[in-house]
């Protein structure tokens, strides 16, 4: 415990400089940017600066990436309540009342309020980082290849089943793919290439960052430019500060909104707009003004806004401690975190103790950041807003393609941006959700060495994988998520109940 | 509730991922076994994606029949809300596709990069702006608008790129 607070108080040494608070402050504010702008997803975001930091110093480069991060998160939430139109996925939750709070005149207070709770939820969310990473890392080393299998097959089927929750089917293909497109190129054991037919580039696989930024990019250019421009609510706002007062007296619901948010940010895939919806359903139920919900609720918008910052640290601690992504921006920090490196998983609190907690005061340097660019610069951000799409679409998509060029050097990596796009822009039309892709693309490697390091491990024998006590719980919570998830099961089981179609 | 037009697009969904996975499993199953490097048959490379064409094929196939259950083949379109709407839609997709494969895959390695990228933003901005009731005032605006964006994307972008991180652009 001493020894940890040892470190976390070393590993802000490497921070306090000018080019710290310089980075802190640019990053976070291009990611409120982003974040604000429909359609530029907070995944897009951090995959687009992966490509512009590569060069920096590990620490102060994914430094850049966190705020960015938090930044766009929070950032998204301008455009729920301005527009209506959530900025990135995890704001939907927000347009339910922050619209209808700014159609009463009320914008400012509605922004203040997010401000706020998005600064309280990402702070709850880091306690939980900083006390539940090394607990979990200490865990995680007594796992097993048959468990760092089953991980895999949990994280995909969970992911699906809450990232498309009324349809798990499309989520557990979506993410099966991801696994599928993770197997072309060189495998890792004997270096064979697979599925590459003589295709030297096909042989060196197919990386993350040009298959996200083609799949939250330039699906996202081709969504936006197809969809009807949208209106403002307010072109003025009213008092941004929002009062003690009214905090103090949704305390509970910040709490609660928190911890969920955490909660949802940690399981594998799942991220903020999850964590968001399920934190608004929470404090709906336990609202003493639960007709409110909808029509412009504070206490509504406090919970989304909650909910979604405080997955991002939640989001975080998997990472860490698994190499397992808690959500698609946090796929991106991996991967960038091994482009720098840093190798994330069970080992780190063994090998790179510091860098756990040098994490915990990026998140709280962004935060910070977040709720000073928050409430200062409201009316500057507005001016955002009304950057006309025509004029700023085409310069994303020139980051787009030159961003996963950066990287590689390779023009193949911008036919598979390409390909991405316009596969993700189809499957998301039919309602696929994305975030199990990019899982599936991230845990495809740990899924093929673990199967089979562990089927040599017992000579074919499948015993071990349902005996062991780790094991035995991750495939027990998987059969039973599979189960829940037919629907006969569900409408006996909502039946069994008493459970409505409307509750 | 299933919408049937979306039932329709499930079908061909289904369909694609059983093939895909049918061929996925077979290829996996033509793969080399690495027997003259006497490796453990356990750790085969095919036998990962293999199995994964297997899940891949049995998924497709209950999408299939589950869209199948849910009207694919009674599948009518119902009309748009708003149809021109839809139609403007569409363009402006298309349009937007176009231009960034014009880009991407014409553009980039074949032309210098700021050449292609300067015109590609003034096209890609024009092409959307434009409006065929436009004053000439207003039209020269637009214009000049475009042509400043294009100009300073394609000088910042390889300045940030070439100069600041010593990337070599295609």
């Amino acid at each position: 415990m001493l020894d940890g607070l040892a470190t976390f108080g070393a590993a802000f040494a490497v921070f306090a400089n000018f080019t710290t608070l310089f980075n802190v402050a640019w990053a976070t504010l291009i990611g409120i940017v982003i974040g604000a702008l429909p359609g530029l997803t907070a995944t897009m975001a951090v995959a687009l600066l992966t490509t512009l930091t590569y060069r920096m110093v590990p620490e102060q480069a994914i430094l850049v990436l966190i705020a960015v991060y938090v930044g766009a998160i929070y950032g998204g939430s301008r455009s729920a309540i301005l527009l209506n139109i959530p900025g990135t996925p995890a704001n939907a939750a927000t347009t339910l009342d922050g619209f209808p709070l700014a159609k009463q005149g009320l914008a400012g207070e509605a922004m203040g309020l997010a401000t706020s709770a998005s600064v309280l939820g990402t702070i709850i969310g880091v306690l939980f980082l900083a006390a539940l990473a090394p607990m979990l890392a200490e865990f995680a080393l007594s796992f097993g290849s048959y468990e760092f299998f089953w991980l895999a097959i949990f994280g995909i089927v969970i992911a699906g089943q809450m990232t498309s929750f009324e349809d798990a089917l499309k989520g557990w293909i979506i993410g099966f793919l991801g696994l599928l497109v993770a197997m072309v190129g060189q495998e890792g054991i004997h270096a064979e290439p697979r599925f590459s037919y003589g295709n030297s580039d096909l042989a060196g696989g197919i990386a993350l960052i040009p298959a996200l930024v083609g799949a939250f990019g330039f699906a996202e250019v081709l969504s936006v430019m197809k969809e009807r421009a949208a209106e403002m609510a307010a072109r003025t706002v009213d008092r941004v500060v929002p009062g003690l007062a009214d905090l103090w007296r949704y305390k509970r619901t910040i709490g609660r909104s928190g911890l969920i948010g955490t909660i949802v940010g940690i399981i594998p895939g799942v991220g903020e707009d999850i964590g968001a919806w399920v934190s608004y359903g929470a404090a709906r139920r336990a609202s003493k003004e639960a007709d409110q919900f909808g029509k412009g609720s504070r206490e509504g918008l406090i919970a989304a806004e909650t909910g979604n910052n405080a997955a991002i640290p939640g989001a975080l601690i998997p990472a860490l401690t698994l190499a397992v992504p808690g959500s698609a921006p946090a796929a991106v920090l991996l991967a960038a975190m091994f482009i720098h490196g840093i190798r994330p998983g069970p080992l780190i609190m063994i090998e790179a103790p510091e860098f756990v907690y040098q994490v915990v005061w990026m998140v709280l340097l962004a935060t910070v950041a977040m709720g000073v660019f928050g409430l200062a610069l409201t009316r500057p951000l507005l001016t955002v807003l009304r950057v006309p799409r025509e004029r700023l679409m085409p310069v994303v998509f020139v980051l787009c393609v030159i961003g996963p060029y950066a990287i590689s050097q390779r023009l193949f990596d911008v036919y598979v941006m390409l390909f991405f796009g316009v596969v993700g822009f189809i499957l998301r039309e039919m309602k696929y959700p994305m975030a199990p892709l990019v899982l599936g693309i991230i845990l495809g490697d740990i899924l093929d060495k673990n199967l089979r390091r562990a089927l040599v491990l017992s000579d074919g024998d499948l015993t071990p994988f349902f005996t062991r006590p780790v094991s035995a719980v991750l495939w027990v919570t998987t059969a039973l998520i599979i189960l829940f998830a037919l629907p006969p099961v569900r409408h006996a089981t909502a039946r069994m109940m008493g459970w409505n179609k409307s509750a | 509730m299933q919408q049937r037009p979306l039932a329709r697009a499930d079908l061909i969904t289904g369909l694609v991922l059983t093939a895909l996975g049918a061929v996925t499993a077979f290829e996996s199953y033509r793969m080399p076994r690495l027997e003259e490097r006497s490796i453990d048959p356990w750790t085969a490379p095919g036998i990962v994606p293999g199995s994964l064409g297997i899940i891949i094929f049995v998924l497709g196939a209950a999408l299939a029949l589950r869209s199948v259950a849910a009207g694919a083949f009674t599948a009518t379109f119902e009309a748009e809300d708003d149809p021109a709407e839809a139609r403007a839609g569409r363009f402006r997709f298309w349009l937007c596709m176009a231009l960034c494969l014009i880009y991407a895959v014409g553009l980039v390695g074949h032309a210098p990069f700021w050449l292609a990228t300067l015109l590609f933003v003034f096209s890609f901005i024009v092409a959307f702006e434009w409006k065929s009731d436009d004053s000439p005032r207003s039209r020269g605006v637009k214009l000049a608008l475009a042509a400043a964006i294009a100009v300073a994307t394609a000088g910042f972008v390889p300045f940030l790129f070439e100069t600041l991180f010593l990337v070599r652009l295609p």
